[in-house]
């Protein structure tokens, strides 16, 4: 046969193949549905792949189904990475699983309030589940949650501009640093965990001598960007606490990135305030422990270099706990990264202290769509899922923090707790929002290595700074004239329904209020362009 | 059966026009019913579905319409300068109306952020709607809006200048009718003066204002405490500013940072008043 005609062939009947299996598939699938029409079926999707995720949900659906034999709940796991293109597929084609991960950042306030049920009536009743538990018996169901879910708005169950509850968390994250005790017994003969930071770098060193000592390549901190980000941020905001309060000009004892973007450009701090080039020496010190070209590497070569035993310590979150300890062929430990405090001797000089994880807030937060065929079934489910008795449950088989009161955090990761006493976070050095932070991760190895140098960071950075914060405040001015716009349409919306009773305290009042706030907001970054031009 | 029905004739014109009036009262209900679902769309951010709903030719289905027009994707110029008109139509119908002020806000909001115009239009078109009631609800949204165009937008006032401007809209901003919104102005009026470094006791009295109001949002009501104390340390009042420390602490949400700051802040006044 012709070649040409044969591969026409066959790419022709691998079209008919895919489209038969799929047709198949949908078969099966409307089959099985009209066969079982006395069972409802509740689909769950979430991203979360982690080792010890999936099994926790077996584990609570397995039990919700004997408690329920017509019930079926089946999980949906769709990878991260196409998480945003598979939902906005599902969502717009009419026929999304009823229970769905959400996050802020890719679900907009347009999306929740069009595919999404809002959750806030529900979560004032009390969660029957709870029914044996005498301290939550009385509580709503929010009120069971750790942190009782506040409404700010950097949470992700939550709409701080439709005023409504639109998701329920199942766990809490932390970021604490995972070591190989066996390595570190190996190279210098103990596994003691560093208190304080100066042991922390003593610790590192003595790993790396031991390691050059001893022929081996192995590196005292496994690293990436994306974990090397996560053990700093903390770290670099400890030094800079008591410049935040002096920058914070709104008073409040919370200097937002808005806040330290329109201080760099009044000239009120820069890169020479030497607090920040502390920020920057701590950075320096942590990063010169990675192993070389670490900047290039992603989140998954890391941990493969911990698990590999080529590097004796590796910071990550909550997500990574059951995925190091079920695969690691070593002892695992996990200590808190050690803070400076205020006596430091080399960088105390800003610090009030270890920050506080207060704020932590629940993850994995799950809505119900509106196509929900079984909407209060849906919300059973999550009920249960979040009663004390499921989230122990949950939280023991994943290794994640619970988010249920009451509920003990597993011994495991009890590390992971999170850090009740601390003072404020102050200003970083790594995160002003999208421009600047490139600038960062582009400029970040002049911090590692044998050669790292602040003064060589900042120099190569001095002239990018100032564009790079102006075009972040651009880009915040932009973003906030779009909510103010929107929020001009709602107005009219909740006005004309609110107005025949009394406007106080309406949704239209509090709706209002907030546009407001956000238009102070725009206004100020506008004006601090304006006042404070940068040279192109 | 009265007299007029008992005609030939008569009995069928008398079912026609109650048949007609049925018909009258069930468009007239259908109407509301579709403006109430617009309504409630357009408060739901859906703007393309709402605006199919605002058909009527009515000055509240204009209103509507307008609303709708101004977000529904794609955004252009053309459905903005569609949305103008409308509302100069409701305005021109009848101006007493409630409609017609909100008519007039709306169009004041989308020359300041819709299609950016100049100040003076923008400045004077807030006043206009002020006039129309300045005892409404809607004025008082207009005034607060007007205390932010005069506290950042007027770079040909002096800031001291700009905030007394602002500070004399309170009659009307302030005003019980919307209390989250006075609360709102208050505290915009407090940010303002700190955003340009003014630190007195003007700071204490606004933020004092939106205090007394209460907010209906704890988070509000915690951070003005916060905000009074630490500005009361900065003006030296030691006392008050421990008092609002207390006030702060006691009524903290578990999940905020600043409890330990606040608690160090005040324990450094109680060792040296």
């Amino acid at each position: 046969m012709n070649p040409k005609l044969w591969g026409r062939n066959f790419a022709v009947a691998l079209l008919i193949a895919a489209f038969a299996y799929s047709g198949s598939m949908v078969w099966k699938h409307h089959r099985e549905d009209a066969a079982n029409s006395e069972v409802e079926v509740i689909r769950l999707a979430h991203w979360q792949l982690e080792p010890g995720m999936r099994e926790a949900f077996d584990a609570i659906i397995a039990d919700y189904e004997a408690l329920h034999p017509n019930v079926r709940v089946k999980q949906v796991n769709i990878p991260g990475r196409v998480w945003r293109q598979w939902l906005r597929t599902q969502l717009v084609g009419g026929n999304p699983p009823d229970l769905i991960e959400v996050a802020n950042y890719l679900v907009s306030d347009e999306m929740f309030a069009r595919y999404f049920v809002p959750l806030t009536s529900y979560l004032e009743e009390p969660n029957h589940y709870n029914s044996e538990e005498p301290d939550l018996r009385e509580s709503s169901w929010r009120e069971s949650f750790v942190g009782e879910l506040v409404p700010n708005e950097a949470v992700h169950y939550y709409s701080a501009n439709l005023l409504e509850y639109y998701a329920v968390p199942n766990a809490m994250m932390t970021v604490r640093v995972f070591y190989n005790r066996d390595l570190m017994k190996e190279l210098i003969g103990s596994d003691r965990v560093p208190e304080t930071f100066a042991e922390f770098t003593a610790l590192c060193e003595a790993l790396k001598i031991g390691a050059r000592e001893q022929a081996k390549r192995i590196q005292p901190l496994a690293g990436s960007i994306f974990n090397t980000r996560q053990m700093t941020a903390s770290l670099a905001r400890v030094v800079t606490q008591k410049l935040a309060i002096e920058l914070d000009y709104n008073h409040d004892l919370d200097l937002t990135m808005f806040e330290g973007n329109v201080a760099y450009l009044r000239d009120r701090w820069s890169y020479d305030t030497p607090v920040v080039r502390q920020s920057l020496e701590l950075i320096r010190e942590v990063c010169r422990y990675m192993s070389p070209g670490w900047v290039q590497m992603k989140r998954e070569d890391a941990m493969l270099q911990f698990l590999q035993g080529q590097a004796a310590m590796l910071a990550t979150g909550t997500w990574d706990a059951s995925g190091i300890l079920q695969q690691a062929q070593f002892d695992v430990g996990i200590f808190q990264f050690p803070e400076i405090d205020a006596d430091n001797e080399h960088y105390g000089e800003g610090s009030l202290g270890p920050i506080s994880e207060s704020n932590t807030f629940g993850g994995v937060p799950m809505a119900l769509s509106q196509t929900s065929k079984h909407p209060e079934r849906a919300i059973d489910f999550l009920r249960y899922l979040t009663s004390r008795r499921s989230n122990t449950k949950f939280s023991e088989t994943s290794n994640w923090l619970p988010v249920i009161k009451g509920v003990p955090i597993p011994q495991l990761v009890e590390a992971f707790r999170p850090i009740a006493d601390g003072y404020i976070p102050g200003l970083s050095a790594q995160s002003f929002g999208q421009s600047p932070d490139k600038i960062y991760d582009s400029h970040v190895h002049l911090l590692s290595g044998e050669r790292a140098s602040v003064e060589a960071y900042v120099e190569a950075t001095r002239e990018l700074y100032p564009k790079a914060i102006r075009r972040e405040l651009e880009r915040m001015a932009k973003t906030y004239r779009e909510t103010i716009r929107q929020k001009d349409s709602v107005m009219t919306g909740l006005y004309e329904l609110d107005k025949g009773a009394d406007l106080a305290r309406s949704k239209f009042d509090i709706v209002s209020a907030k546009q407001l706030e956000v238009e102070a907001l725009m206004l100020q970054s506008q004006r601090t362009i304006e006042d404070y031009p940068v040279d192109d | 059966m009265t007299d007029t029905m008992k005609i030939p004739g008569t009995r069928w014109l008398w079912r026609f026009s109650a048949l007609a009036l049925l018909l009258a009262v069930h468009s007239v209900y259908a109407q509301n019913g579709a403006s109430d679902e617009g309504w409630r769309l357009l408060s739901r951010y859906l703007y393309a579905d709402a605006a199919d709903k605002f058909q009527g030719n009515d000055a509240a289905s204009k209103l509507g319409l307008a609303a709708s027009l101004i977000n529904k994707p794609p955004i252009t110029q053309g459905k903005i300068k569609e949305a103008e008109g409308l509302l100069r139509e409701v305005i021109s119908q009848d101006e007493s109306t409630d409609v017609a002020q909100y008519a007039r806000y709306l169009l004041v909001r989308i020359a300041h952020l819709h299609r950016e115009s100049a100040v003076t239009e923008i400045e004077s078109g807030y006043r206009d709607v002020l006039a129309m009631n300045e005892g409404s609800a809607v004025a008082q949204i207009a005034a607060s809006h007007l205390a932010l165009v005069l506290l950042y937008q007027r770079p040909d006032l002096s800031v001291e200048e700009r905030l007394a401007s602002a500070d004399g809209l309170a009659p009307m901003a302030s005003r019980a009718a919307l209390p989250e919104v006075a609360i709102s102005y208050y505290r915009t009026l407090a940010a303002a003066a700190m955003y340009y470094g003014v630190v007195d006791q003007r700071l204490v009295t606004w933020l004092e204002a939106a205090r007394a109001l209460i907010s209906a949002d704890e988070l509000i009501r915690i951070g003005v405490s916060l905000q009074l104390a630490e500005i009361s340390r900065l003006l030296g009042l030691h006392e008050k500013a421990v008092g609002y420390y207390r006030e702060f602490i006691a009524e903290a949400v578990p999940t905020d940072q600043r409890v330990n700051t606040a608690r160090l802040r005040m324990e450094e006044l109680e060792v040296t008043p």
